[in-house]
This record gives C-alpha cells, structure tokens and sequence, in this order.
C-alpha cells in the first residue's frame, strides 16, 4: 500500500493553535455549551446539596471527611457525585464532539479551512484539544463549586492529601471525557450525518451503561463451574468478571475515583475485599498514602488515557484517507 | 374395804408431806464474800474486785460498809449497782452484789497492800480483809505464733504467712497489726479465710485468732532474705514475730524494636530489615532466648541470631528480623507479631508493617500510554497529508 506521495513538508501542528482557540471560543459561546454546563452542574449539585446535608449530622471523627463529599451516597437521592459524573460527563463529551467534523463538512467548510495552511492533523487535534479544554474548564468550575460549597457548609478546611486527591479526581475526570469525546469525534468522522453520528454516540453511551453490565455477568455466569472447588477458583471467575467489566470506560473511571476519593481502598471486587478480611495480619480500614493509592489506580488510569489516544488515533486514520471534498 | 381405806390415808398425807417448810439453813449469820481475795493489779490499772454481802437467816438491817487500809494516793470506792454506796442492806438469806473499785496510781511500789472492806451495823460488825499484789512487771497476755516462717519465691510470687495470734490476758483486746518490711515492699494483713484487709482485730480473753500477712516485694527487687517484722499490739502488750522471704532472681525479658519505633515499610516481594532489642529487665540471667513471631499468610520472616544462648541481667542484645512479604501483597498495614521466649518468661511486640506496591506496574503503564502515542505518531506518519 505504498502511497506515491512524498514526505510531508513541515510540522503538522502547523495551524493547530488557531484551530484550537476558534473551537475553544465556538464551544465556550455556544448555547449548546451552556446548556450542557448547566445540566451537568444541576446533576452534580443535587447530590452534593443532599450529601452536605448528610455530611453536617456526622459526629464520628473521620480523617478524609471532606473527600466524602464525592463518594456519600445521601439518605435522600441513591446516588453520589461521581456516580453522576460517571453518568453525566460521557453525555457532555458525546455532546460536545458528535458534530465536530460532520458538521464542517455539511457546511461546506471544511475546504474552505483545509485550503488553509493548516493540515487535517492538525485540524482534528485541534477540535479535539479545543473540545477537552472545554470540557476542562467546566469540570473544573464543577469542582470548584463542590469545594467551595464543602468549604462553606462543613465548615472545615481540606487537608494537603485531600486537596492531592481531589486534583487527581480531576485529573481522571478529563480523561474519562476525553475518551469519550475521542468516541464522538471517531463517528462524527465517519459518518457524514450529524443525527447519525449523535445517535450512535448515545447508543454506546447506553449500551456501555446498561447493557454491558449484564452482558458481562451472563459470559461470566457462563464460564462458571458447576461447582467451585476452591476459594481461588471463585476470585479467578471474579477477576474475569472484573477484566470483563473494566471493557467499559465508565467502570474505569468508578474504580480510579473510588482507589482516590476513598484512601481506604486497597483492591476492588466485593469477594476479593471479602477475602481481604479474612487474611491475617492487615489492619483494616487504614488510609493507604497517596502514591500507594494512585499506583493503585494506575491500571485504571493508564486505561483510560491510552484508550482516548488509540480511539483518537482511528479517528485520524479514517479522517485521513477520507474524501474532503464535496 | 381395807385397802381403798389405805390409798385414801396416802392421798390425805401426801399433802401433808408437801407443805412441810424447806431445810433452814445451817448457819445464821452475816459474810462478807469474794472469790478471788488476793489479786494482782499493775500500776496504773484499776482493779475492781466484786464481793458479795450475804446474810443468812437474820432479820435484815441497814449495814454502812467503808474501806480501810488503802496508802496515800490510791482511790477506793465500794460500788453497788455501778453507783457508789456507803451502805447496804440484804434481806434475810439473801445477799447484796456490790463491788471494790481500785485505782492503782501509776507510781505505785511493788509489794501487797491489804485493804480491808468493813460492813458495820447495829448488832454486829464484819470485815473482809483483800490482799492487791502489785506486779513488778508486765506480764506477757498477747502470744503470736507461724508454723511457716520463711517461705521462697521470685519476685513475681505473693509470699503470704499465717499468723496465730492468742489473747492471753483476761479482757478482750483490739489488737492493731503491723509489719516492718524492706523498703517498696507491701505487707497486707487479712483475717483468716476472709479477703477483706485489715489493719485491727479483736480477740476475745484467751482465744486466738489465725491472720494472714500477705508480703509483695517489689518486682525489681534482687535475689536475697528479707525480713519483714510483724508486730501485734494492743493496750501495751506487744508481740512480734519474724518471717523470712527467700527471694531468688528471676529474668524478666522484653522485646521492643531498636530506637522503640514498632512500625517499618516494606515492599511486595522485596526483603526488609529490622532490628528488634531482646533485653532482660530482671534479676537473673535468661538463657536459651528463642526469637519466634507470626506474620501473614505467605510472608517469610528470618531471624538472626534464632536463639540467643544468654542474656545477663540488664543486657541488651540485638535480633535482626528480616521481613519478605509475599509478591502478591496489596499495599496497606499489616500486623506482624513478634515473639522471645524463654525458660517462663516470653514477651512480644507488635509490629506494624507499612508495604507499598511496587512501582514497577506504574512505568509499565506509562510505556503502555508511550505505545499509544507511538501508534499515534505512525499514524502521522503514515497518513499525514501535505
């Protein structure tokens, strides 16, 4: 598949920085934008109003009480903050890059800019940085208003760890968007249609939430024996429930915000914590330090960020070699 | 008809027989009676010596009683009814309770003193003559007695000493309990059975009672014979007695960590070292000293020395501990639990042991993240468009 084509000439980040500002300043003024930004920031904030309320009537003494802000599921809502986030932020990246190419192209621009000095490397890079900083600046503002109202309504400083870890939370929260804009903008390149692209955003959206989980508990229930022989053979077909699972980019970011926001977390799955337990000689409920917590993690985060670039990568290859021209 | 004739005599002289009036006494007269008319008395005591005026078949008449013979400074009272009295008067063949109280000064002379009690009245005049010997000393009247008294133990073990102490004296006594023992040594006192501590007891006249003297020495104490004085003491008698303890030296082992910090960091799969402090705190050297603990499940622990062959009074010696934990250890504390033991002594030390993963799984994933990008970057390469 030798192409007969020469070396590129020149660098192609050349005109990245324009693309990314136009798109950054197209996403940050746009209604969609805001609409979004307030759908998510009323999301987040209802649980968070209700886990304050939670929060205030605790009288134990707790180490990392400001870290379960994100993680209390509240008396009054079954849900926590990063249980929303979880839900919410695939919705936003979906929304802000399911029309990201498509929409150039049904708009006859995409000429117009390519004849630009501005590769299509850049162009797509371009979008998709400008869409991540969008998402960054709003998860951002989330946070901030989470430990703002922290702040305010328990009345308690957050410790050095506790500030660690909920920047780390944010850190992995742009990733976690960032793959999912990556998914947007792979079919917003490959199908032409805006509806399409959207829909099939969404349909992955709802099958990583609703059917995958069920999906991985049948195959899993199906390779489990008749009868288990061993207390090992249980956590092997637990472990591969997990792997199975962990093929979803919202268990990732659950587990790598749970190993942060929780220091107590020291390996997931319901029966490995179970055997946990009955091991001798851990202590338990012992905060694990900070490093220890994120090489935890890090499986989940290494995930997450080498799965946006390898989504991101097709994008390009298939943005490549596709006809511009209308 | 002659023998009912005969049971009715028998019937009418039966009562006949019955109201005859009782013997009269022998002897008609007047006494003046004691029990004991020669007695012993210390100085500074009071002696009441009861006697009895008896009047046997005389018409009763006033008698005025009075005391003669008693030296310059003594006090003498006839008392009746616990009031003095100067006269008393008993009925015919009855007698009158009365009592001579006597208050021996407390510089009183040894020797006998006879005082004589006088009951006069208008007929006649009786005197009864009562003879005081004043004692030259005190006599002994509290006795203490052990059939055990020395008794062996290391300074962990309780020595405790039955005592029987008796009451030899006429009165009842409240006897107080104490002991001289070593300095930081205890010395309880408890009755008999019982579990209550006490620090008195009463004794009735001529009894005795078992006490027991619980002694603790000191736990540091050192190897030797102790003496611990028990004294019982009541209204100026005294007795003592002395019981021995025969300490001998014992080794009291401990295990801490070398600068007292339990707590270490490990990593999974790699081998740690600490050093623990085997010391001996006691009075007598430990020998054969064995290094044990446990720790969790797949992890392996070394000890070096294993056994150290004696630890001498106040030595200290080091035990290197060198700690594996398992390859597949989830990072977090754990308990491992260390163990000397010697000959009935053992100690241990709980240590915490910190294990972080290793770093290793964070630059694979890094490279992971690097693969990716590779992949991106011969994208580019491949693709890129001019």
């Amino acid at each position: 598949m030798q192409r007969n084509q020469g070396r590129r000439e020149g660098s192609p980040f050349t005109g990245l920085g324009p693309v990314f500002v136009k798109e950054l300043s197209d996403h940050l003024s746009s209604t969609r934008m805001m609409v979004l930004t307030l759908f998510v920031i009323v999301f987040g904030a209802l649980p968070v109003g209700f886990t304050l309320q939670t929060l205030r009537q605790v009288t134990q003494s707790d180490q990392f009480l400001f870290l379960r802000i994100f993680t209390v599921e509240p008396e009054q809502a079954p849900i926590s903050f990063y249980a929303a986030l979880t839900f919410m932020i695939p919705l936003m990246a979906i929304g802000l890059g399911f029309d990201a190419v498509n929409s150039e192209f049904n708009r006859r621009t995409l000429s117009r800019v390519l004849s630009q000095p501005i590769y299509r490397d850049a162009l797509l890079l371009g979008k998709f940085l400008g869409g991540l900083a969008t998402l960054a600046v709003a998860l951002t503002a989330l946070f901030l208003i989470v430990f703002g109202a922290g702040l305010l309504l328990l009345g308690l400083p957050p410790r050095g760890p506790e500030v660690a870890r909920g920047l780390a939370f944010l850190v992995v929260a742009i990733a976690y968007g960032g793959v999912w804009l990556a998914v947007a903008m792979l079919f917003s390149v490959i199908f032409r249609s805006t509806a399409t692209s959207a829909l099939c955003a969404l349909g992955l959206w709802l099958f990583f939430f609703i059917l995958w989980p069920m999906i991985a508990q049948a195959i899993t229930t199906g390779f489990a024996p008749s009868q288990f022989r061993s207390v090992d053979e249980v956590l092997s077909l637990e472990a591969f429930g997990q792997a199975l699972q962990r093929l979803s980019p919202g268990t990732l970011f659950g587990e790598a915000v749970i190993g942060l926001l929780q220091p107590e977390t020291k390996a997931f799955g319901q029966f490995a914590n179970l055997v946990m337990q009955q091991t001798r000689g851990m202590i338990q409920g012992t905060p694990l330090p900070f490093d220890q917590s994120l090489l935890l993690i890090w499986p989940q985060i290494t995930g997450l960020i080498a799965g946006m670039i390898v989504v991101f990568s097709i994008a390009y290859i298939v943005f490549q070699r596709e006809e511009v021209r209308a | 008809m002659r023998r009912l004739i005969a049971l009715l005599a028998l019937l009418l002289a039966t009562p006949a027989f019955a109201a005859d009036p009782p013997a009269a006494p022998a002897v008609k007269g007047l006494w003046l009676l004691t029990d004991y008319p020669s007695q012993t008395v210390r100085p500074g005591e009071v002696a009441n010596i009861r006697f009895k005026l008896q009047n046997a078949g005389l018409a009763p008449e006033p008698l005025a009683l009075s005391v003669q013979g008693a030296p310059d400074g003594w006090k003498a009272d006839i008392l009746g009814g616990g009031q003095p009295v100067a006269a008393a008067m008993p009925g015919a063949n009855e007698s009158s309770s009365l009592q001579l109280r006597v208050d021996v000064p407390k510089d009183a002379k040894p020797g006998s003193q006879t005082l004589t009690i006088n009951a006069k009245g208008g007929s006649q005049a009786i005197a009864l003559p009562v003879t005081l010997t004043i004692a030259s000393e005190t006599p002994a009247k509290l006795t203490m007695k052990t059939k055990l008294p020395s008794l062996m133990g290391t300074p962990k073990s309780a020595f405790e000493y039955t005592l029987s102490v008796s009451n030899d004296s006429g009165k009842d006594l409240t006897v107080a309990l104490s002991a001289q023992a070593p300095a930081n040594f205890q010395a309880t006192f408890t009755e008999g059975y019982g579990s209550n501590e006490i620090s008195s007891i009463p004794i009735e006249a001529g009894q005795s009672k078992d006490i027991k003297v619980k002694v603790t020495p000191p736990r540091d104490v050192k190897a030797g014979n102790y003496p611990v004085l028990v004294r019982v003491a009541a209204e100026g008698a005294t007795a003592e007695q002395r019981v021995t303890l025969q300490i001998s030296g014992q080794g009291r082992l401990s295990l801490t960590a070398k600068d007292g910090r339990l707590s270490g960091e490990a990593q999974a799969g790699k081998t740690a070292e600490y050093t623990l402090v085997v010391s001996n705190d006691g009075t007598a050297p430990l020998e054969e000293v064995e290094i044990s603990g446990s720790v969790p499940t797949n992890w392996k622990a070394e000890y070096n020395p294993k056994t150290i062959p004696s630890v001498a009074p106040g030595e200290k010696k080091d035990v290197q501990v060198a700690v594996t934990p398992s390859d597949k250890t989830i990072a977090g504390d754990y308990v491992a639990s260390f163990r000397a033991n010697a000959k009935g002594e053992s100690s241990n030390a709980d240590f915490r042991i910190t294990v972080t993963t290793s770093t290793l799984w964070g630059i694979v994933g890094i490279g992971i993240i690097a693969v990716a990008l590779l992949v991106l970057l011969g994208a580019v390469a491949r693709f890129g468009r001019r």
